[in-house]
């Protein structure tokens, strides 16, 4: 039987967290900017090599400037964080240690994958300018617009969750 | 006699005819000044032509501008969908509802008429229920005829959202979907009212009712079709609580295939 695991993906406004979860369930990607306002729920069911499949039900939030504010009982149960912010608009990734510290204190064994979302619009000049930044906190830089490590990301927060 | 008077002579008998030409057409000009000036005289000759126009150009409007009109009303209601649905809901709204209101009346004067003219045991029963219950005997015939289906049963761990085990007649919904959607809904509820002992019990979506459960990690969503009114509640909530207390659930929460199994054993039968 396919176990299914709890993803909520967090982040800013605008950073692209529907878009992402967009083009993992549905490989498609719009440019035009809804929203998201609650909740919506989605549903993909991966295949791990050697392993059983998983269902991962993907619970994409409303966007937050800081993550206090979110909805508590939303976050009960996760089995994984995607904490999203957009690599072109450093606003996106200022408080990221106080947010990934907020994550750690709060759900302590729950694993948290970190992810620079927009990497299409971005150069290697401007990343290594905040390199000190993202080197240390950041797992993955995506593209929901290309596509671009999006299935290894979510591929790889699962296989830590069997 | 000097020269003028001659030339004046001259003219009046060279030049009669054109005289009463000139004259005959300065009365035909009064005449067409009258006509054109005056609003009564020009009407009564002009009208005519215009009503005659008019019919025919009534006549070809289907032949001539009916296929550029169609052409673009439908160009205007394939743009404007969500508009035309504006406009046209209210209508139909309202028609669908004196609809309804009609056979409701039909259906309750059927009712009443059914009440009135027979007497068997089962009226006797169920005047003897209504009047304990205090629900309307009328009420209690629709319910007898009404079709209630239990379409769906889904048990759902509290917080996460994650389905524990899930029974349908008719594949409906994604359960994984709904049950995460009901536990986002009950988590916004909740937590906007600000009362953690209240639990919200119950959610209506188009023909469905969907009746909640709550237990301390869990909670079990039912989502029926057809009738659900207060006595079905009362009869479903005991049929939950039995399923929980005898089929042992919390023992086997972990064992999903062993829950799916005891929890279609149990709900597959429409009869509560």
């Amino acid at each position: 039987m396919t176990a299914s695991k709890k993803i909520v993906l967090l982040g800013h406004f605008g950073v692209g967290k529907t878009s992402l979860i967009r083009r993992f369930v549905e490989n498609t990607f719009s440019e035009d900017y809804q929203v998201t306002i609650g909740v919506h729920i989605s549903k993909k069911t991966i295949e791990i090599p050697e392993q059983e499949s998983i269902s991962l039900i993907i619970w994409d939030l409303e966007g937050q400037d800081d993550l206090k504010k979110t909805r508590s009982s939303y976050l009960l149960g996760t089995n994984g964080f995607i904490y999203v912010f957009d690599s072109s608009r450093p606003l996106t990734f200022e408080n990221l240690n106080s947010e990934l510290k907020f994550l750690k204190e709060n759900y302590p064994n729950v694993p948290v994958k970190v992810v620079g979302n927009k990497m299409d619009l971005v150069n290697k000049t401007y990343l290594a300018q905040y390199s000190s930044v993202f080197k240390p906190l950041v797992d993955f830089f995506v593209s929901a617009k290309t596509g671009s490590r999006i299935e290894t990301l979510f591929s790889k927060l699962a296989k830590e969750l069997i | 006699m000097n020269q003028d008077e001659k030339l004046s002579i001259i003219k009046d008998i060279l030049l009669t005819d054109e005289r009463e030409f000139v004259s005959s057409i300065e009365n035909k000009i009064k005449i067409l000044e009258n006509t054109v000036n005056k609003r009564d005289n020009l009407s009564a000759k002009v009208n005519p032509i215009i009503d005659e126009k008019l019919k025919t150009f009534i006549k070809e409007i289907p032949d001539t501008l009916g296929p550029t009109i169609t052409e673009a009303l439908k160009e205007e209601i394939k743009n404007s969908k969500d508009a035309v649905v504006e406009a046209l809901f209210p209508i139909l709204g309202q028609m669908v509802k004196r609809y309804v209101q009609h056979e409701m009346k039909l259906l309750s004067e059927k009712i009443n008429n059914q009440v009135n003219n027979t007497f068997s045991f089962k009226r006797f029963f169920r005047k003897t229920k209504s009047k304990a219950s205090g629900i309307n005997e009328s009420d209690l015939i629709l319910q007898e005829q009404t079709n209630t289906k239990i379409e769906q049963a889904i048990i759902i761990e509290k917080g996460s959202g994650l389905v524990l085990a899930e029974f349908s007649k008719n594949k409906m919904a994604d359960e994984d979907m709904v049950a995460g959607m009901l536990t986002a809904i009950k988590s916004f509820v909740e937590d906007a009212f600000k009362k953690e002992s209240q639990n919200l019990q119950y959610i209506e979506y188009d023909l469905y009712h969907i009746h909640l459960q709550n237990f301390s990690s869990f909670y079990i969503a039912i989502v029926v079709s057809g009738a659900y009114n207060i006595i079905y509640k009362d009869k479903l909530e005991d049929k939950i609580l039995k399923f929980a207390s005898n089929q042992k659930v919390i023992s086997t929460l972990k064992n999903k295939a062993l829950l799916t199994k005891k929890l279609e054993d149990f709900f597959k039968n429409d009869g509560i």
